[in-house]
């Protein structure tokens, strides 16, 4: 079933200082299965972000169409959650009410919130954190809340904008092989931009290369999951996958 | 080390009402240093009481007022003043503030203008609000309120204005409407500042009301000050001062200051100004 279709996508900015219009996207066009997860990788300036911006509604889309679940998109709303990469947590609310503001949006009691997003905080391990504020936390432990406050939503799609680009290396090894075990156990549909070719390769079941505006390629990632860094490191389909998307983003 | 949470906070606590005490101390200590001197001072040069009274004729005079309960009634019409005023004030310069924050087109064009009213908050409107509004009790508001309005009006909407735009976008990607924004986004993305506002207006409005109440009423602090004045009554002039001053420190350190460690520092945001 497709959960997302994003067809010929384009976008044109008007650039102030050149004082000329600067197309970021050309032409794209993308289904997303449910249950999917595609990064989507590219060199810095090639419109990932005006991408994800169109889908998540932050921004009016030009081009034919973006369908949710066969509804257009209007704006920004609660079927797609958005992972941010300066993670976006309100400061003024502790972890439990951030990761409860999409339940509470829709309704749900204080009680039957706090409950679902203990739960959500679990799946995350940061249970001990419920209480404190964002402030108080590591950017990992920040992210972990980002990615499990979208989760926590029910989204039909998981947009995520390079979510781990700002923590340092160690905690985004931790941090990506969290995401494939959490992605086993709930299959939410993701959309994850990256310019990174092995965590695009790592974390997918599909690869979208990105270059000026358009869709170069697409290859399909047939790693066993669990994924665990120590194993893929060494594994020659790992290897090759990451090499073959490696050049096609160095040609584009 | 491992430490046990709640061991943690509890000596945390005891750290800061140490500091507290320490804090308040350091703070009482040059005041007490003023106080002495003046009494060595005033009796060692045979000061005319005209001129500047003694410790003990101000003291006398605090008993006195606060036996005819003159004193009280002064200082409760200032505040039901100040209070009156910074409410009314507060509460159409917020969500007005907010309103404007929201567009950068408006708040760009305001801010100047804001920047100007907030110079001019207090004093300087009493000679005009005598004359709308007469002598009495709707100028002394009036000047309050302006002092309060434009400051607050000004910080909320530089509070509003930079609350990053992830965040807006974060909350409405999970659901929350226009209502949902202005709640739990917009007001406690703007309320470090607002109560920046809100402390620095207050400041303001404090000095008008003084001012204001000696020429525009006859019930006051202010109004105290200046009937003692024609009666070369120093004692109470000071006893005045002293209590416009206590009163000022005591507002500001026991309701603003923690006012604003509570947001500010809980939630880690910086001070925008
Ligand atoms: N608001 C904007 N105004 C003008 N140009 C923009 C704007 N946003 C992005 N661009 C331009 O569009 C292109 C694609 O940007 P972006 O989508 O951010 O790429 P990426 O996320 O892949 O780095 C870049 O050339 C960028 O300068
Ligand atoms: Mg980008």
């Amino acid at each position: 079933m497709k959960t997302l279709s994003l067809k010929n996508l384009r976008k044109t900015y008007f650039d102030p200082y050149a004082g000329s219009q600067v197309t970021a996207v050309h032409d794209v066009s993308l289904d997303v299965e449910q249950g999917e997860f595609v990064s989507v990788v590219g060199p810095s300036g090639c419109g990932k972000t005006t991408i994800l911006n169109m889908i998540a509604g932050f921004i009016p889309y030009t081009g034919d169409e973006i369908l949710i679940d066969g509804n257009l998109v209007k704006g920004p709303g609660p079927d797609r959650g958005v992972v941010f990469q300066s993670f976006a947590l309100f400061p003024w609310k502790t972890v439990l009410e951030n990761v409860g503001f999409g339940p509470k949006m829709r309704g749900v009691p204080k009680d039957e919130r706090d409950r679902t997003a203990r739960e959500y905080l679990a799946l995350a391990g940061l249970s001990h954190a419920a209480d404190r504020y964002p402030n108080e936390l590591s950017g990992g432990m920040q992210q972990r809340v980002g990615v499990v406050r979208a989760l926590a939503n029910n989204p039909a799609v998981l947009l995520m904008d390079e979510p781990f680009a700002s923590v340092d290396a160690q905690t985004r090894m931790t941090l990506q092989e969290e995401l494939t075990r959490i992605w086993q156990e709930r299959k939410p549909t993701v959309i994850f931009i990256t310019h990174d070719v092995a965590e695009a390769v790592f974390l997918a079941n599909r690869v979208v290369v990105l270059s000026k505006g358009r869709v170069l390629d697409q290859i399909k990632v047939d790693l066993p999951r669990p994924r665990v860094w120590d194993h893929l490191i060494e594994d020659e389909t790992f290897k090759r996958l990451s090499a073959q998307v490696l050049q096609m983003v160095r040609a584009a | 080390m491992l430490v046990a949470p709640g061991q943690k906070v509890r000596s945390r606590v005891a750290w800061r009402g140490m500091n507290s005490l320490v804090g308040a101390a350091l703070f009482v200590a040059p005041l007490l240093v003023l106080v002495a001197i003046w009494a060595i001072v005033v009796p060692l040069f045979n000061v005319n009481p005209r001129i500047f009274p003694s410790v003990g004729s101000v003291a006398e005079a605090a008993v006195a007022a606060i036996g005819d309960g003159s004193l009280i009634r002064h200082i409760g019409a200032s505040m039901l003043r100040v209070g009156l005023g910074t409410f009314l004030g507060v509460l159409v310069a917020v969500p007005l503030g907010i309103a404007m924050g929201v567009s950068p087109a408006v708040s760009a064009f305001l801010t100047p203008l804001f920047r100007f009213f907030s110079v001019l908050a207090g004093i300087a409107w009493i000679p005009i609000a005598t004359l709308w509004f007469g002598y009495g009790f709707g100028a002394i508001i009036f000047v309050i309120f302006n002092a309060v309005f434009f400051v607050v009006a000004y910080n909320t909407l530089l509070g509003v204005s930079t609350i990053p735009m992830t965040i807006r976008n974060a909350a409405a990607s999970l659901g929350a409407g226009r209502w949902a924004l202005l709640t739990e986004v917009l007001l406690p993305g703007a309320l470090p500042n607002i109560v920046t506002g809100v402390r620095t207006g207050l400041g303001f409005a404090w000095r008008g009301l003084i001012a204001a109440e000696m020429i525009a009423t006859n019930v006051g602090l202010g109004y105290m000050l200046f009937v003692a004045r024609d009666f070369y009554r120093t004692e109470v002039i000071v006893l005045g001062m002293i209590v416009i001053g206590v009163l000022w420190l005591f507002i500001d350190r026991l309701l603003l200051v923690p006012l604003e460690r509570a947001t500010i520092e809980r939630w880690g945001l910086v001070r925008r100004t």
